[in-house]
């Protein structure tokens, strides 16, 4: 398994019980015991997912003897969510848009094709309806 | 009128360095193919609300470079490589690179094929990556469940902060 950091959050973030626990924590630190109570697994189990989340960075423990306490790291998740930027709705949210762009450039085409004398006027028209960047 | 065109956007991974999108687009593919590679065509669809393209410059030859950069000065995220293939309508290979402050990907390969069904077009979207772990560092941006999940938690450490 890879060390880079971001692929270890990403993979953490992959189990829904892990994001269960991440949800919990984000509500303030408790024990390994007070985290176990709500899932139906056994503490060994609990910490192994603990112990992938504090790999990843996402959380850390306390040093106390007794009662380790989780808490949710802030600064990782900040980190991922600059990098994350959501690819499947980036992509779905722009070809939809290009779906409706397409619209326009057929409809330019075939304006184009039925009367090939007003291609001037058009032209014009396209320049004046470019968008510019920025 | 027309059967209806499924334009749900698949992504599968089918090894372990690729990751695979295809789209069907109500369109002939010598359109389809410009809307993806001039900069007239790019600026009216391509980027995102809260980081719309700024500067879109492509160079389309063999060997010519193009550069996307999106979002404010102080944060901008670019995209940039090198076309290595172009064969209009049908297919166009790139390499690429996403960069943002703090951050620069590693260079991947993107390979898109523009096929004609009945005047429609399938685009099928090639990502091959050099390594595993660069691969599902891509990948995981594009999982939902993950990207959700994300969204949720980090609307709580905002509230904590």
């Amino acid at each position: 398994m890879s060390s880079d950091p971001l692929s270890l959050t990403f993979a953490a973030l992959a189990d829904p019980t892990r994001r269960a626990i991440l949800s919990r924590l984000a509500l303030g630190e408790t024990s390994v015991m007070e985290l176990a109570e709500p899932f139906d697994m056994s503490l060994p189990a609990i910490s192994k997912h603990l112990k992938v989340l504090e790999r990843a960075g996402l959380i850390s423990r306390g040093r106390e003897a007794q009662w380790r306490p989780c808490r949710i790291e802030p600064a990782r998740f900040k980190q991922a969510d600059g990098w994350l930027g959501d690819f499947r709705r980036f992509w779905d949210e722009n070809f939809n848009r290009l779906d409706q762009y397409l619209e326009e450039m057929k409809a330019d085409e075939a304006l184009k094709a039925a009367s090939p004398s007003k291609r001037n006027v058009r032209s014009k028209k396209e320049k004046s309806n470019g968008r510019k960047g920025g | 009128m027309d059967a209806k065109v499924d334009k749900t956007l698949k992504i599968t991974t089918p090894s372990e360095l690729e990751i695979v999108m295809t789209r069907m687009f109500e369109a002939p593919r010598h359109l389809v193919f410009d809307a993806m590679t001039k900069p007239e065509h790019l600026q009216r669809w391509f980027g995102c609300e809260q980081a719309p393209l700024r500067i879109c410059e492509i160079d389309l030859r063999v060997g010519g470079a193009y550069r996307f950069v999106m979002g404010p000065p102080d944060s901008e995220c670019t995209l940039q490589g090198i076309y290595r293939e172009i064969s209009r309508p049908e297919l166009v290979v790139f390499t690429e690179r996403f960069s943002m402050p703090g951050f620069t990907g590693s260079e991947y390969r993107v390979a898109t094929t523009f096929e004609d069904i009945g005047g429609k077009t399938k685009m099928t979207t090639s990502i091959l990556h050099s390594s595993k772990e660069a691969r599902d560092g891509h990948l995981a941006g594009i999982d939902q469940g993950v990207s959700t999940a994300y969204d949720r938690l980090a609307a709580f450490v905002e509230s904590q902060a």
